[in-house]
């Protein structure tokens, strides 16, 4: 019988001991795993946010990624920047208030994008909107616009339907007459709030909605290089001196700095805390286990077993405990990782698109080698014990206690 | 590993030398001082000697017996066992011959509880590297000659006292060592079970294994060849029998 099979009946002989320690690495293990997924899960869903449509670098009046001021003559930027040679395209959003009538209910607040034609220069391929379209089609004309899934469920709207509003573009003050638009699609928006509720549409869809009183600024410009974006935000920093202009990356990089650290050290105290745990737990547990065999393994010494067969023994034990639990670890994390991706989603200001826990195989990596040496350091006292077990010694207390 | 069961082979040799102890002591480092267990014993034993050592408890019988097993090593003196010595091997040497030339059976049988006595005894051969086919043919066939057939897939709990012991009489016998060291065997038995561990291992000493028992039963000493008389760690007496 080797090492392992040994181990397996000695934590079948002790049954709730076996089960107490492998649940306890299971919950253990499910928190570990879930602060790894934390610890990136962030940046990876940020990332996916940011790359959704195929826009690689977002131009802004001010510090990206978040800055509400306008973009002067942003449609003649966006003209000078889709014209550069390392530019494959330029998309401009201008956002408004709106305000959607419903048949019973006061109106629904909501915000308008409004972006420029998907054409903005003459490339081949097809320019995405900075949304998704989950059903019906995107809005091509100017009565034409898409919403997001609250907006529809809210005001009962399905591809198809017509939408009453009033869009502010200037000023709250402003009295602007209603507006009469078809719905086409019903979209998802990334970086939309769950509190949030969205509408899309073309330039033109949100002039109209503005009494053609929209000026010529917007909020983003979002542009697409052709093959090397750093290459293409230079060129757009030189042509556009007043603008700002920063790949994903570095929106990306600018994000992890300022909002995400924090999430970044919790999670280390908490995998640290976690790990330290495990280990505490399963050392008690082993060290038990190992205490009330002191006898047995004393008598297997003396009949010739070595003192690496005995320490390999402990140590596969500790394996199997750690591994069983690990491996019960995974589902139960991932199922936790939902139910506080959801509470956290929570958190106002919070994109509805963006996740907190984001499963990554090198996340699966470092869990599985935490685990690894949790269970090699757990075993490292009771091995010590075994290592150094006097024969003699213990098996004539044995005899006597 | 050695032909037969316990049972080796009487014919072949068995009156050599397997363990020579030569002047040995053994003090052990206590916190009230030194204390010297075992003082300057000189012993032969033999192939197919059967060797009783009594004494009264705390006399250094067990030491001796653990110094013979090559458990423990002198502190000063020369131990001898089948020509080497064991002072000068190391902890992984003295295991290896230990596992492959020494038996051990306990007053308090260490079987583990979570193997079949089938289990139990296949446990040093499995050590000892022996496919797994010939280990089970090897623990019948040891159940067989200690009596246990039919209790192979027991575990220890499903035994009586005396069951035990047989199974760890055949455990001790797995890898057919030469010499088979029991310490108070029938210790926690009653007396009619303990004449029947004592036939057992007469019956092992029989087929050519040296045996050393130590026991405080008279009737378990007295079957045997030789029985040393221990007292302060010193050998007091040894008679023939």
């Amino acid at each position: 019988m080797n090492a392992v099979g040994f181990a397996w009946r000695s934590l079948v002989r002790q049954p709730a001991r076996a089960t107490l320690g492998i649940v306890g690495v299971a919950a253990v293990g499910a928190l570990l795993f879930d602060m790894l997924l934390l610890s990136r899960g962030l940046i990876v869903s940020m990332q996916d946010l940011l790359d959704r449509g195929g826009w690689d670098i977002r131009v802004s009046a001010g510090e990206l990624p978040v800055d509400s001021r306008f973009i002067p003559n942003a449609l003649d930027a966006a003209q000078v920047i889709a014209a550069l040679p390392s530019v494959e395209a330029a998309l401009v959003i201008r956002e408004a208030e709106a305000q959607v009538d419903r048949i019973s209910g006061p109106p629904l607040r909501a915000s308008f994008q409004g972006v420029t034609t998907r054409s903005s220069t003459s490339v081949g391929s097809a320019l995405r909107a900075p949304w998704t379209i989950m059903r019906g089609r995107d809005a091509e004309q100017p009565n034409e616009v898409v919403v997001d899934t609250d907006v529809a469920s809210s005001a009962g709207l399905e591809p198809g339907s017509q939408i009453t509003m009033r869009a502010s573009c200037l000023s709250d003050l402003e009295a602007l007459p209603v507006t009469r638009l078809q719905v086409v699609g019903i979209a998802e928006f990334p970086f939309e709030s769950t509190s949030e509720n969205t509408i899309g549409g073309t330039f033109d869809a949100l002039q109209a909605a503005c009494g053609g009183n929209i000026g010529a600024g917007a909020n983003l410009i979002l542009v697409r290089s052709t093959g090397d974006p750093d290459a293409a935000t230079a060129a757009i920093r030189a042509s556009q001196p007043g603008l700002r202009a920063a790949t994903n990356t570095e929106v990306l990089g600018q994000v992890q700095r300022t909002g995400f650290t924090y999430f970044r050290q919790i999670s280390s105290v908490l995998t640290t805390v976690t790990v330290s745990f495990a280990v505490l737990l399963i050392t008690v547990l082993l060290t038990v286990s190992v205490n009330q065999r002191l006898g047995e393994i004393a008598a297997l010494r003396a009949l010739g077993f070595s003192r690496t067969r005995v320490v390999k023994d402990v140590l596969a034990e500790s394996a199997l405990t750690v591994g069983i639990g690990g491996l019960l670890s995974l589902p139960l994390g991932l199922l936790l990782a939902s139910g506080l991706d959801r509470i956290l989603k929570g958190m106002p200001g919070i994109p509805a698109a963006l996740h907190f826990f984001v499963f990554e195989p090198q996340a699966l990596v470092v869990h599985v080698a935490l685990l690894v040496a949790t269970a090699l350091i757990a075993a490292l006292y009771p091995m010590r014990i075994v290592s150094r077990l006097p024969i003699a010694a213990t098996l004539r207390s044995e005899v006597m206690g | 590993m050695r032909s037969g069961l316990g049972a080796r082979d009487p014919g072949l040799g068995t009156r050599e030398v397997v363990v020579d102890a030569r002047a040995v002591s053994r003090v052990f480092a206590m916190p009230a001082g030194p204390v010297t267990a075992v003082k300057d014993v000189t012993l032969q034993v033999r192939g197919g000697d059967h060797v009783a050592v009594r004494g009264p408890s705390g006399c250094g019988k067990s030491t001796l017996l653990h110094m013979l097993g090559c458990v423990e090593t002198p502190s000063s003196g020369t131990l001898l066992f089948d020509g080497q010595d064991v002072g000068g091997l190391s902890d992984a040497r003295r295991s290896l011959l230990r596992l492959n030339q020494i038996g051990f059976v306990f007053q308090r049988f260490f079987l583990l509880p979570m193997l079949t006595a089938s289990e139990n005894i296949e446990l040093p051969m499995s050590e000892a590297g022996l496919a797994k086919a010939k280990r089970r043919a090897r623990a019948r066939e040891l159940l067989e000659y200690v009596g246990l057939a039919a209790r192979a897939d027991h575990r220890p709990s499903q035994l009586s006292g005396g069951e035990m012991q047989r199974v760890a009489i055949a455990r001790a016998l797995a890898n057919g060592p030469r010499l088979l060291l029991a310490d108070e065997p029938t210790g926690e038995l009653d007396e009619s079970t303990g004449a029947q561990i004592a036939s057992l291992l007469d019956r092992v000493n029989q087929g050519g294994t040296a045996l050393v028992i130590v026991t405080h039963d008279p009737a378990l000493a007295d079957r045997a060849a030789r029985v040393l008389m221990m007292r302060d760690g010193r050998i007091e007496s040894e008679q023939a029998q």
